[in-house]
C-alpha cells in the first residue's frame, strides 16, 4: 500500500502484456495512498493512533522481508534493532525534538547493531538462522532490561518536531502523517533496493548459495550486508514508535513483535508491498479485533500463525524444504 | 610447452581414515580438453570440489596461474576464473534464465539497478552460445532438463572463465541432447581449459584430448582416450574386463541356468524412476529367485542405484511401477514395510549410523514376528568374526571391509527374504572382495534370494547366477552368468562399446 | 578448615548456578533432542515448562501428596502436549518454518490461556513443607529445596544420558537422527520415534517446570524466557547433542547466576559470544554435500 511500483516477483517475470496490470496496481496504489493521507479526516484519534503503530510494523516487516522475502533467511529478531533505534531517538529526545535526526540517528544505531550482531546470524542458514536470530533477539531484550535509561519501567519522551520551525506533534493525525510521510520515503528506498544487484545476488543465495559462491561471491559477506540494512530500516521503525507513543520500554522488544514482523513478511509472500499490508492487518487483528473479544488478541494471533503454518502457501517455493544432497 | 594453468601436487582429502582423493597429481595448460573417468567412488566429484574451493584438501597443494590456490575460498577461485556447473542442474529456480546467468557476468556494481548494456550484452552472449537466447526471459523453472543443463554451462561462460569445470553434463540427458551438449563443448573458445567428469564415455572420447583414470582415489593412468581404452590396468578397473584370478572362486554350484518352474520372490515389472526431473529407469523387469544370486551390472551412471533405492523404497518410483514380493505389492509400501515384508538393503556406501557402536548396530533390526528369525546376532558374529572383536568401536574406526560386514550383518538381522547388495565390493581390497564373495554365495545357498548391482563386472560374473545389464533405463541383456562368462565379449559389447548416435 | 574457606558467598551462588543449569538442561535437553529426530525447533517448548510451573502452583499443598499428584498431571499433560505437538507438525514435514509458525501460533494462544485462567501476576510455590527450610552451609543458609531438586535433577541427568548413549530406545532415536532414510530401510519406525522424542521432550519440560516452581515460578513470560536460555543451551552445546547441551547448560547456569552476582548485565553479552564461539567453531563453511 506504500508505494506506486509493482512487487518484486511479478517484475521479474515481465515479458510482455503486463501493462494493463501494473496500470491496474499503480491505480490501486494511488487510491490506497489516498486513502491513507485522508484517513484522519475519517476515522476517530484511537484508530488513528493504532494506524500509526500498524505502519511502523509495517516498517519492521520490510525489514524481515528484506531478509526471509530476498535472502531466504527468516529472522525472529528484528524488534531488537527497533528496540536500538527507539532507544537512540528516546536519548536523542534529550537533545533534539526534530522527528527526521531522530529518524537518521536511529537507522544508524539499528545498522551498527545488526552488523555487529549479524556476524553470529549469517554463520548459520535457514531454521537455524531463525534459532540465532531469535536467540541475539532475545538477549538484546535482556540487556536492554539491564542497561538502558528506565531500566524495565521504560521511558517517556516528548512530542517529536517534523520539520524545524513546526510545533511539536501531539495530535494523532499529526503524528500519524508524519509516519506516514517517512513509510512512504523508506518503502521507496526498499523497492528501489530490491531492484539492485544487490538484491539479484540475495535471491540467487536464497535458490541455491554455492551458485552465488561459485559465481566469486562471498556469500556470508552479501548476507551480513543485508542483516546490516535490515537492521538500518528496524531501527528506522525504533525511531517511529517513538514518535507515536512517545515511550519506549524493553517490552516493545518482546518476542511477539518480532514474530509478527516474520509472519507479515511470509504472508508477504516475498513482496514488500505484500508484507506491508500483512503486518498492517496483523496489529489490526491484534488490537482492534482483540479489543472487541475482551483482550484476546494473542490467541488472535496464536490462531494467524496457525492459519499461515496450514494453509497452503505458494511462497518461496522449495526455498525451506532440505537441500537435496549431492553426489553420485 | 607453456606453463600449466592448474597443477595439482599430490593432492588428498580423507574422510577420518578413508582417503577419497590420495595424492593425485595433475597439470592442465591453457586451452587443455581433460576428461576425468573411473568407476564410482573413484573420487572424480571430490577433486572437482578441491579444485572449485567447495572442498579443502587435507594435503597438497594446487597451483593456479602462478598462485597457490589451495586454502583460497570457493567464491576466490571463482574470481580468479574457475567456473563449474553441478552434477545436478543447481539453478536459482525463481529467477529468469537470463537472470540466472546475470549472477555470474562479472564486474557489475552492487548498487546498480539495471544491468549495464555491457554486462546484458555478456550475458546474452553466453545464451547465445549454448542456444538458449530466445528463452533469456523465461522463468527457469519452465526450461526442460536438458535446457537447464545447458544453461548451467551458461552461467559458467558467463563468468569468463580461463578453467571451466564440468561435472557429468551428460548425466540424464536424452541421446539428441547428448549429441549437442558435445557440439557445445567442442565449439568452446579454445582459451578456455576443460576439465570434466563424465561417465559417458562417447562424451569423454568425443570432447577430451586427454584422460585421466581414477580408481579408489588414486591416479591411475593418463593418455589419450584411444591409449587410456587399451591400457590394461583400465580395462580392468573401469571397463570391468573380467579377471578372475583375482577372486577367490566362489562358483555357484547351481549355476546351470534359471529354473523357470519356481517362482520369484522378488519380481519388478515396468520399474520407472527419475532423478530431479530427468528419466533415469523407463520400465525395469527383473525376478529374483529363492537360492539365487541376480546381478544388475552397468556403466557408472546407469541407474543401479536408483533401481535399488526403489526397490527398496528409498527413492520414489513413477507410476505404473510393479514391485511384488512373494505374490504381495509391496509399491506403495513405505521402506520400513518392505523391511518388514522381507527386503533387506545392504546400500551404496554401507550408509551405517554414525555414532552408533557395532553393538548397536546389530540391536536394531527387528524381526518381523510372522516370519522366522533366520539369523540372531550371535550367528551374525559367527558369521562376520571381525565384528565380534570390534563390538564397541563405531563406524569410522572401522576398515571398508568391516564397515561392510557390518552393513551386511544389519540387513541380515531384519531376516530378509530377498537381500539387496549395492556396490558392495565398493574400495573393498581383492582379498576382502574374495571373502565378500563367498559369504554373498553362502546365503544364497542357504535359500536368500539376492539381487546384486554390482560395477565389478568379474565379482558379477563370479557370484551370480544370471547378469542383466542395465543401460539406457532399461535392462538391455539378460542372461546365465554361465555364458557371459563363456563368452565375455557380449557384455563388453553393451558395457564399454558405443550403441548409440556418436 | 578447608571446607569453610570453600564457602562464600560465590560459591553459594555457584551452587544455584548448578541448580539453574541442571534445570535448564533437564528443558534443553528435549528441545534438542526434538531438534536432532524430528528437526523441529519447538517454540512452544517454554509454554510445556510454564504449564508445569502453574500445574504445581494449582496442586502443590505443601506436602507429598500435592507434589506427587503434581508430578502425575505433569507426566499426563506433558505426554498430551507432546503428542499435539506431534500430531500438529506432522503434516508440515521438510516444511521446518512452519512449524516454527506452528508451534509460536500453539505458545501464543497458550500464553493468552494461561494468563486469562491464572491471572497476569507472578505466583510463587512453596516448597514441599518437608523441604522448606533451609540448612547452614558454612555458615550460610542454604534452602534445602535447591539441594533436593540439584539431587533429583541430577538423577535425571544420568537417567537421561544413560537412556539416549545406553538403551536400545536411545540408539534407535540416534540412528534416526543420523540417516532417517536408511534406519527407515532398517525396520525402524522413524515416525512413532519422532512423536515419542516429542512426547519425551514434553513429559521432561512439564516435570521440570513443577520441580522448578519454587525457583523459577509462573508468570506470563517465563515461557519465552525459558525458550530462549534453553535455545542457547542447545545453540552452544550443539543442536542434538545431549553431552553438549548439558555442559552447556551448566556454564549458561553460573553466566545467569554467578556471572550477574560478579559483573552484572554482562549476561547477555557472555551468552551471545558463547554462541559465536560456537557456532563459530561448528560451522565452518561447508556447502559442498557428500564425497562421490
Amino acid at each position: 500500500m506504500t508505494t506506486t511500483l509493482t512487487p518484486p516477483s511479478t517484475a521479474t517475470t515481465e515479458h510482455r502484456p503486463v501493462g494493463r496490470a501494473v496500470r491496474l496496481v499503480r491505480v490501486a496504489s494511488g487510491i490506497v495512498v489516498a486513502v491513507a493521507v485522508a484517513l484522519p479526516w475519517m476515522v476517530n484519534a484511537y484508530v488513528v493512533s493504532l494506524a500509526a503503530t500498524a505502519l511502523v510494523m509495517a516498517v519492521l516487516a520490510m525489514s524481515a522481508q528484506l531478509l526471509v522475502g530476498l535472502a531466504g533467511q527468516p529472522p525472529l529478531g528484528q524488534a531488537a534493532y527497533l528496540l536500538v533505534g527507539a532507544y537512540t531517538a528516546a536519548t536523542l529526545a534529550t537533545l533534539t525534538n526534530l522527528g527526521p535526526i531522530h529518524l537518521l540517528a536511529a537507522t544508524t544505531a539499528g545498522a551498527i547493531a545488526a552488523a555487529v550482531t549479524g556476524l553470529l546470524a549469517v554463520r548459520v542458514r535457514a531454521t537455524t538462522f531463525l534459532m540465532v536470530t531469535f536467540g541475539v533477539g532475545e538477549l538484546v531484550h535482556a540487556a536492554a532490561s539491564q542497561w538502558v535509561p528506565g531500566g524495565s519501567e521504560g521511558t517517556h519522551t516528548p512530542p517529536v518536531v517534523a520539520l524545524p520551525g513546526l510545533p511539536p506533534m501531539v495530535r494523532p493525525g499529526w503524528v500519524y502523517l508524519y509516519v506516514l510521510a517517512c513509510t512512504l520515503v523508506i518503502g521507496a528506498a526498499v523497492i528501489v533496493l530490491t531492484r539492485t544487484r544487490f538484491a539479484l545476488l540475495l535471491r540467487g543465495i536464497a535458490a541455491h548459495e554455492p551458485r552465488v559462491q561459485a559465481a566469486g561471491h562471498h556469500t556470508s559477506r552479501l548476507l551480513l550486508a543485508a542483516y546490516t540494512l535490515a537492521g538500518a530500516i528496524a531501527g528506522a521503525a525504533g525511531a517511529l514508535l517513538v514518535a507515536v507513543t512517545r515511550y519506549v520500554s524493553p517490552a516493545d522488544a518482546a518476542m511477539g513483535i518480532s514474530a509478527i514482523a516474520l509472519a507479515a513478511a511470509l504472508i508477504g509472500s516475498g513482496s514488500m508491498i505484500g508484507a506491508c499490508a500483512a503486518a498492517i492487518l496483523l496489529v489490526a487483528a491484534r488490537d482492534w479485533a482483540g479489543g472487541l473479544l475482551s483482550g484476546h488478541g494473542s490467541t488472535l494471533l496464536g490462531l494467524s500463525f496457525l492459519a499461515l503454518a496450514y494453509l497452503p502457501r505458494h511462497r518461496l517455493a522449495g526455498l525451506f524444504t532440505r537441500r537435496d544432497r549431492e553426489g553420485t | 610447452m607453456s606453463a600449466p594453468l592448474l597443477r595439482l601436487d599430490t593432492v588428498s582429502r580423507a574422510y577420518g581414515a578413508r582417503r577419497v582423493v590420495d595424492e593425485v597429481s595433475l597439470d592442465l595448460h591453457p586451452g587443455a580438453r581433460h576428461a576425468l573417468i573411473g568407476p564410482n567412488g573413484a573420487g572424480k566429484s571430490t577433486l572437482l570440489h578441491l579444485i572449485a574451493g567447495t572442498l579443502r584438501p587435507t594435503s597438497g597443494r594446487i597451483h593456479y596461474a602462478g598462485h597457490d590456490i589451495h586454502r583460497w575460498p570457493a567464491h576466490r577461485r571463482a574470481r580468479a576464473g574457475i567456473a563449474r556447473t553441478w552434477q545436478h542442474p543447481t539453478l536459482a529456480r525463481p529467477l529468469t534464465v537470463v537472470q540466472n546467468v546475470l549472477l555470474a557476468v562479472p564486474g557489475q556494481h552492487m548498487a546498480v539497478l539495471r544491468e549495464r548494456p555491457r554486462a546484458s550484452a555478456a550475458a546474452l552472449d553466453a545464451l547465445a552460445q549454448v542456444g538458449l537466447a530466445e528463452h533469456a526471459q523465461w522463468p527457469t523453472s519452465q526450461l526442460s532438463y536438458g535446457d537447464q543443463r545447458r544453461l548451467e554451462v551458461a552461467v559458467a561462460l558467463a563468468a569468463q572463465p580461463r578453467l571451466l569445470l564440468l561435472d557429468e553434463p551428460s548425466a540424464g540427458l536424452a541421446t539428441t541432447e547428448v549429441a549437442r551438449l558435445v557440439e557445445l563443448i567442442r565449439a568452446l573458445p579454445t582459451d578456455i581449459a576443460v576439465l570434466l567428469v563424465d561417465h559417458n564415455l562417447d562424451v569423454v572420447s568425443a570432447v577430451a584430448d586427454t584422460v585421466t583414470v581414477l580408481h579408489h582415489g588414486r591416479h591411475l593412468t593418463t593418455g589419450t582416450p584411444s591409449d587410456v581404452r587399451a591400457h590394461p590396468d583400465v580395462r580392468r578397473v573401469y571397463l570391468a574386463e573380467a579377471d578372475h584370478t583375482d577372486h577367490v572362486p566362489t562358483t555357484p554350484g547351481a549355476a546351470n541356468g534359471p529354473s523357470a518352474a519356481v517362482p520369484p520372490v522378488l519380481r519388478v515389472r515396468n520399474l520407472r524412476a527419475g532423478h530431479h526431473g530427468a528419466p533415469v529407469l523407463t520400465g525395469v523387469a527383473l525376478d529374483v529367485q529363492a537360492g539365487r544370486v541376480s546381478a544388475v551390472v552397468g556403466r557408472n551412471g546407469a541407474g543401479k542405484t536408483t533401481l535399488i533405492n526403489t526397490i527398496a523404497g528409498l527413492h520414489p518410483a513413477l507410476s505404473g511401477t510393479e514391485i511384488v514380493l512373494n505374490d504381495r505389492l509391496v509399491t506403495g509400501l513405505s521402506a520400513r514395510r518392505r523391511c518388514r515384508a522381507g527386503i533387506g538393503l545392504v546400500p551404496q556406501g554401507r550408509r551405517l549410523f554414525a555414532g552408533l557402536t557395532v553393538a548397536e548396530h546389530l540391536a536394531l533390526p527387528r524381526p518381523h514376528p510372522g516370519r522366522p528369525r533366520t539369523v540372531t546376532a550371535r550367528q551374525i558374529l559367527d558369521l562376520f568374526p571381525a565384528l565380534a572383536e570390534r563390538r564397541h568401536h563405531r563406524p569410522h574406526q572401522l576398515s571398508g571391509g568391516e564397515q561392510q560386514m557390518l552393513a551386511l550383518a544389519r540387513a541380515l538381522l531384519a531376516g530378509p527374504q530377498v537381500l539387496l547388495l549395492d556396490e558392495p565390493s565398493e574400495g573393498l581390497a581383492p582379498a576382502i572382495v574374495g571373502q565378500l564373495a563367498a559369504i554373498i554365495t553362502g546365503l544364497a545357498a542357504t535359500g536368500s534370494a539376492v539381487l546384486l548391482a554390482e560395477q565389478n563386472l568379474a565379482l558379477a560374473l563370479d557370484i551370480a547366477h544370471d547378469v542383466a545389464v542395465l543401460d539406457r533405463g532399461t535392462l538391455a541383456l539378460h542372461a546365465p552368468a554361465a555364458d557371459l562368462r563363456a563368452d565375455p565379449a557380449r557384455l563388453h559389447d553393451v558395457l564399454a562399446v558405443p550403441t548409440g548416435s556418436t | 578448615m578447608g571446607l569453610s574457606g570453600l564457602v562464600n558467598p560465590y560459591t553459594i551462588t555457584a551452587l544455584d548456578g548448578v541448580a539453574y543449569g541442571l534445570l535448564l538442561f533437564v528443558i534443553a535437553a528435549g528441545l534438542t533432542l526434538i531438534f536432532g529426530v524430528a528437526g523441529v525447533f519447538s517454540m512452544a517448548h517454554g509454554t510445556l515448562y510454564l504449564a508445569g510451573a502453574y500445574i504445581a502452583w494449582q496442586l502443590a499443598d505443601g506436602g507429598w501428596v500435592g507434589l506427587g499428584l503434581a508430578l502425575a498431571a505433569a507426566v499426563l499433560v506433558g505426554a498430551v502436549g507432546g503428542a499435539g505437538l506431534a500430531a500438529a507438525v506432522r503434516p508440515l514435514t521438510d516444511r521446518p518454518l512452519d512449524q516454527v509458525l506452528a508451534t509460536l501460533g500453539v505458545a501464543y494462544i497458550a500464553a493468552d490461556g494461561f494468563s486469562t485462567v491464572f491471572g497476569a501476576e507472578p505466583r510463587s510455590v512453596d516448597p514441599p513443607r518437608a523441604l522448606a527450610g533451609s540448612v547452614s552451609l558454612g555458615g550460610y543458609q542454604y534452602p534445602v529445596y535447591r539441594l533436593g531438586f540439584i539431587a533429583v535433577a541430577a538423577l535425571i541427568v544420568v537417567l537421561l544420558i544413560w537412556l539416549v548413549e545406553r538403551s536400545r530406545t536411545g540408539a534407535v532415536v540416534r540412528a534416526v537422527v543420523a540417516d532417517p532414510d536408511m534406519a527407515e530401510a532398517t525396520g525402524l519406525r522413524t515416525r512413532r520415534t519422532r512423536a515419542a522424542v516429542l512426547v519425551g521432550g514434553g513429559v521432561l519440560a512439564v516435570t521440570a517446570g513443577v520441580l522448578g516452581a519454587p525457583v523459577i515460578g509462573p508468570a506470563p513470560g517465563v515461557d519465552a524466557t525459558i525458550l530462549v536460555y534453553s535455545l542457547i543451551v542447545c545453540v552452544v552445546g550443539g543442536l542434538g547433542s545431549i553431552r553438549g547441551a548439558l555442559l552447556a547448560a551448566l556454564g549458561v547456569g553460573q553466566v545467569l547466576t554467578l556471572g550477574v552476582a560478579l559483573v552484572p548485565g554482562a549476561a547477555a553479552f557472555v551468552l551471545a559470544a558463547a554462541m559465536l564461539v560456537a557456532l563459530t567453531v561448528r560451522h565452518r563453511p561447508s556447502l559442498a554435500g557428500r564425497p562421490a
